[in-house]
């Protein structure tokens, strides 16, 4: 089998853009070949667009020939879009990897960006009755996420003793992991004081505990190994192995809301493609699209104990220095959520901890893990990476 | 705003589901809801009730599908309350179960009638039916006609 490597990475500015969504998907293009001069766009065979909410906010479908276009890619393997929401990036490089690893394709950008500022701010909270089960979910008003994640915090709390300081701990710690991240929306550290005081969105989550409505852009490139080789002059890093999984759509067929049997399920499938175990991961970026997110992602990924993920940030142990350091650029929750773009990001962040040069280093970080969840905890994404194949 | 657009409303962007039977092949659903039923699809081949309601079984791909009641009073397990970024068209603060009903099913459901703090864990809930607004929907020359719509909540028992 052949393998697969990624070799370039950037991102446009995040946060409340004044640009459009094409704008942004220029500015990450320029930003992914600058960070590896040693690829161009004409050494691009495939690409692959992620965007959820083209359609909703810029109303624009068929999106990859526009990006091919402006980007000067003229893809001959394949020009698509993909969409899984907020997975929608790790979703576009698996599909790559698997491009890739089967000969269909040897170069692929992988971009993924959203414009979710529209000029009546309405739109943005009302566009995501599309997100969950529309008919459903969405005619209960269950759009933005808040609920469904208080709805497992007070879970979590009630089963495990998660306190809010815990949750608190982990918004302190990727505010601080984002400090110097320049591309990222926030860069503002704050105290457990200003995070526990902050106001209440849907208790127990405050303002702190919920990742922003963001504007932005990212792409990666992956290409085979033989054409890696000559393609970059960084040391390789691989996709090892990923795993993507799903048991139900509509909050009515969760049949656990404080362990997610699917993120278990894709994780498993990572870990065993890649040949590793969760004690492996040296350096990890998961969704922390609200500060309990990451609590349960250390359990469910197997970086400590059920239940016992409140103490995995309150021991320090997901910090630098500690077992594994995760979200070390900041996260959702410092870097933003533009929907398409999050998985990329993960991505770029991973490659520059397995490369050695992270704004926030991890010294020696030789195996990373990225995760993506989507919907009403509807879907899980997990994608490996290493700079070794074994 | 785009003059081309006045008057105009776009059905796409509603956050209700179309509910009539030329848009939608579940429209008893509906029927039933406005007589205070709550139901579902079963399967008559396999037994698998389903929720939401389908057209294909989704565990042994039949189509040999009936209707079904579903319990319409249940007990609160956690409740939410939304105070920040309600979706327009929804009350502030938005009130969320999640819903015993018989266990038979959970759902999370908005509970209307209701202030903020007055719900608890183990309340009694019951179903309640309200309509919502009707979509215009295009007949034959020009003619324009109204279809009614409902959707459902809980509220306290
Ligand atoms: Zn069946």
């Amino acid at each position: 089998m052949r393998n697969v490597c990624i070799i370039a990475g950037g991102q446009s500015q995040w946060g409340v853009r004044q640009a459009t969504l094409r704008d942004m998907f220029q500015e990450a293009g320029k930003a992914c070949f600058a960070d590896n001069p040693a690829v161009t766009n004409k050494d691009i065979d495939g690409l692959i667009v992620g965007s959820a909410y083209t359609e909703r906010c810029s109303f624009q479908t068929h999106l990859a020939p526009l990006v091919a276009e402006h980007l000067g890619i003229k893809p001959k393997s394949v020009c698509a879009r993909v969409e899984l929401l907020c997975a929608t990036g790790s979703t576009g490089i698996i599909m790559a990897y698997g491009l890739i690893k089967s000969g269909l394709a040897d170069v692929i950008m992988v971009i993924g960006g959203e414009k979710l500022y529209t000029p009546q701010r309405w739109e943005i909270n009302f566009s995501e009755l599309a997100s969950v089960d529309h008919d459903w979910d969405g005619a209960m008003g269950l759009g933005l996420p808040p609920p469904i994640f208080a709805m497992v915090a007070k879970q979590h709390m009630k089963l495990y003793g998660t306190t809010e300081e815990q949750l608190a701990m982990v918004s302190v710690k990727n505010r601080r992991n984002g400090l110097n991240n320049r591309k990222g929306q926030f860069r503002e550290e704050i105290t457990l004081e200003t995070a526990l005081n902050a106001r209440p969105i849907v208790r127990p989550l405050k303002l702190y505990d919920c990742c922003p409505v963001t504007d932005g852009a990212a792409a990666v490139i992956l290409a085979v190994e033989d054409k890696a080789r000559h393609l970059t002059d960084k040391p390789l890093v691989y996709i090892r192995g990923a795993g993507q999984a799903s048991l139900h759509n509509m909050s009515a067929n969760m049949a656990n809301w404080t362990t997610w049997e699917s993120l278990k399920i894709a994780a498993e499938q990572a870990y065993k493609t890649a040949r590793v175990s969760p004690r492996d991961i040296d350096v990890a970026q998961t969704h922390d699209c609200f500060t309990i997110s990451e609590i349960i992602e250390y359990e469910d990924l197997g970086f400590c104990e059920k239940g016992e993920g409140g103490y995995f940030i309150q021991e320090g142990r997901s910090d630098f220095g500690g077992q594994v350091p995760v979200n070390t650029d900041g996260g959702l929750l410092s870097c933003g959520h533009p929907f398409g773009a999050t998985g990329i990001r993960q991505a770029i962040e991973i490659m520059r901890q397995l490369r050695g040069d992270a704004v926030r280093q991890v010294e020696g970080a030789r195996i990373g893990l990225t995760h993506n969840l989507s919907g009403v905890i509807a879907a899980h994404t997990v994608v490996i990476y290493g700079r070794d194949l074994d | 705003m785009n003059k081309i657009l006045e008057g105009k409303y776009a059905v796409t962007m509603d956050m209700y589901p179309l509910q009539g039977k030329e848009f939608n092949r579940i429209y008893p659903f509906y029927e039933f809801l406005k007589e205070g039923r709550l139901t579902t699809t079963a399967c008559r081949d396999c037994g698998k009730k389903a929720f939401p309601p389908r057209v294909v079984c989704p565990e042994c791909l039949s189509e040999n599908l009936e209707w079904v009641d579903l319990p319409t009073r249940g007990k609160v397990l956690v409740v939410t309350e939304e105070e920040v970024g309600v979706p327009l068209g929804f009350e502030t603060p938005l009130i969320h179960a999640l819903i015993d009903l018989g266990g038979e099913l959970t759902l999370f459901s908005r509970v209307v009638n209701v202030k903020q703090g007055e719900l608890k864990e183990g309340d009694e809930v019951k179903l309640t039916v309200f309509p919502v607004d009707p979509v215009s929907v295009e007949g034959k020359k020009g003619a324009v006609n109204l279809q009614e719509r409902v959707f459902f909540a809980f509220e306290k028992a």
